[in-house]
């Protein structure tokens, strides 16, 4: 479980720059939801999503995972926080470019420790269910951008963490491979029971979220469920 | 981590490339250089060695400092049965010097004598190898004088010619005789070939009323390294208080300084070279780090810990040196062993350094494996020591930061 308590963030702060790009966030999202952080560019979603992922730091507030409060964690242990317990999913692919499609999904597992029985079978069960099983010994370079953001999500599932964070992630993909990937994890969603997290203004991934929160000028205006 | 930096390194080929030459060369010309400096250094010492000075030698204390005659050694035969036990102890020789004046019919000069013991000496010094004309001493040769090419030509004689000799005995008393030229030397050394001649201790003890004196004893040991030790099992063969044992480098200060000096003047154009090497190489690693700084961000942001980045740059430096040190050592290594057999011979080389010991047109190059080691490690520290700014840059990134560096 994420929870998140009057959670502000600024840019530039003190500078005539300033831009509040979270106000007094609150919210908590219970493990395995499907959420989607939508709203216009700039309205913080990205932010937030940097955030909750240990990536950026805040200016005020908290944020537990779980019981664990992420924003007094030193660096070593943020580190070791996105390691064992987060997936991540960018907009522009960002896989390992001299690695192959197999050592990519595999890294996370070998930096963590895992064996190489359970690594293989690992990487076959989650590169069977995205269909990239038939590449996985081509380099990055030799794939299409669809198989991937595949491969990234490939990366983001296979050490089995607790939630995955997804920034974008359809952006540079047309319709059709939207849909692919969309229902790709929602299927991972379903049988993994991980939570993930979008930040997107897709139309897509926004019909496939099961909750929905709507921010404004870093400010949350609306959280449905679907 | 290993197999991660082994594919960086064959993926990002400019750079791998660059780096490798970069090690090679610089590994090579650094083990060569050394060897050279080192062999240079080397060969003035045992050119002085071979010459004259001796690696070890055994005074009465105040000799050198005060001198004359009631500082001669006065018991030599005790102190040379005593060294016959020394261990490590090649050979050693009895030589009583003194100062006078050398007359031929047109011209004079000041000159050290030295009566030496012909067929040990041969053993210990380079003179009798350096005879120019004429012929050595031996052990039968009476007034026979064998003089420096300097001085001979000073008293403008010639071998076979007469000349007389005036001087103070061990006594205090005048001495006084007439030498013939029995041959000349050129060690080389302009100073000494001006000012040196020598002569049988047999005949010259008897003028000089020096039987069983000496004005010092010159040793040569099995292994020039060992001579501190060799020198304080002397110390403790003799046992008395009056006499001193001195190595090459209390005899040889002067020579030791300028080798010194010469060494640190060696190693500073030596460390502008590596510097620049450095640089060079930490340059290249830092863009390649630059334009890695979107993937090294990524790798940050999933989970890479800074230790985890470390080694990785650290194994592809690591990866890179050891292949460039396995190539240079071989070849550095080989060139500095030909040439510390078959020296490179420069013409006029000991003409024009005659002032700083060397007496020979050849520069030897030192072969010495723990030198080369050494060489390789510094290498390596300038290697691992190139990746500490590039590691240092991408930890100046906040995770997310590097990862949307463009």
């Amino acid at each position: 479980m994420i929870r998140l308590k009057n959670v502000n963030k600024y840019f530039y702060k003190d500078d005539p720059r300033e831009v509040h790009a979270l106000c007094d966030i609150n919210l908590t999202v219970e493990n395995g939801e499907f959420t989607l952080f939508n709203g216009p560019s700039g309205c913080g979603k990205t932010t937030l999503l940097n955030a909750i992922g240990a990536l950026d730091s805040i200016d005020s507030g908290k944020i537990y995972l779980d019981e664990t409060e992420i924003t007094t964690l030193s660096e070593q242990a943020r580190t070791e926080l996105r390691l064992t317990q987060m997936g991540f999913v960018f907009q522009s692919y960002n896989l390992i470019p001299v690695l192959s499609v197999e050592e990519n999904i595999s890294f996370i597992m070998r930096l963590r420790g895992f064996s190489d029985k359970e690594i293989s079978e690992r990487v076959l069960e989650i590169s069977s269910l995205l269909e990239i099983d038939n590449k996985l010994k081509l380099l990055p370079n030799e794939l299409s951008g669809g198989q991937q953001q595949r491969v990234a999500v490939a990366r983001a599932v296979a050490a089995k963490p607790k939630i995955i964070l997804a920034d974008e992630p359809t952006a540079n993909l047309d319709s059709k491979n939207s849909q692919i990937l969309m229902d790709m994890m929602r299927e991972l969603n379903k049988k993994e029971g991980m939570s993930i997290l979008f930040a997107s203004h897709d139309n897509l991934i926004m019909d496939g979220a099961s909750r929905v929160i709507e921010l404004k000028d870093g400010v949350l205006v609306d959280d449905y469920k679907k | 981590m290993f197999s991660f930096a082994l594919k960086n390194i064959l993926f990002y080929k400019g750079r791998s490339i660059t780096t490798f030459i970069l090690t090679l060369v610089s590994a090579m010309l650094f083990i060569v250089y050394v060897a050279l400096m080192d062999g240079s250094h080397n060969s003035m010492l045992q050119n002085a060695l071979k010459v004259y000075t001796g690696a070890i030698e055994i005074y009465h204390k105040d000799y050198r400092d005060v001198g004359g005659n009631e500082y001669l050694i006065r018991d030599v035969k005790t102190i040379t049965d005593k060294l016959l036990h020394v261990k490590d102890v090649e050979a050693f020789s009895t030589r009583y010097e003194t100062y006078g004046l050398l007359s031929s019919k047109e011209h004079s000069a000041a000159s050290m004598i030295a009566g030496i013991e012909p067929q040990k000496e041969k053993l210990l010094s380079s003179i009798a190898q350096t005879l120019k004309e004429g012929e050595f001493l031996d052990e039968n040769s009476g007034n026979c004088l064998y003089m420096g090419s300097g001085l001979v030509k000073k008293l403008k004689l010639h071998v076979g010619d007469e000349v007389s000799f005036i001087g103070g005995a061990s006594d205090d008393s005048f001495a006084a005789d007439i030498f013939r030229v029995c041959g000349t030397f050129k060690t080389g050394s302009f100073e000494f070939d001006s000012s040196a001649s020598f002569i049988n201790r047999k005949y010259f003890d008897e003028l000089m009323y020096a039987k069983n004196m000496a004005s010092y004893i010159t040793i040569k040991v099995k292994n020039l390294d060992d001579v501190d030790r060799v020198n304080s099992e002397i110390m403790k063969v003799l046992d008395d208080e009056n006499l001193e044992s001195l190595t090459w480098k209390t005899l040889m200060k002067t020579m030791v300084k300028a080798m010194e000096v010469d060494s640190v003047f060696g190693y500073i154009s030596l460390s502008l070279f590596l510097v620049v090497i450095f640089f060079v190489i930490m340059i290249y690693g830092f863009i390649n780090v630059s334009s890695r700084l979107k993937e090294f961000g990524v790798l940050k942001c999933i989970g890479l810990s800074r230790a985890n980045i470390f080694s990785l740059l650290f194994y592809e430096i690591f990866i890179l040196s050891s292949a460039a040190i396995v190539l240079a050592t071989p070849i550095a290594g080989y060139i500095c062993y030909y040439y510390s057999i078959n020296p490179i011979v420069i013409e006029g080389l000991a003409e024009m350094y005659k002032d700083y010991g060397i007496v020979s047109n050849e520069m030897p190059f030192n072969f010495d494996m723990y030198t080369i080691v050494w060489n390789i490690g510094v290498i390596y520290m300038l290697n691992f020591l190139s990746i500490l700014y590039p590691y240092m840059y991408i930890n100046s990134f906040e995770p997310i930061e590097a990862s949307r560096h463009v």
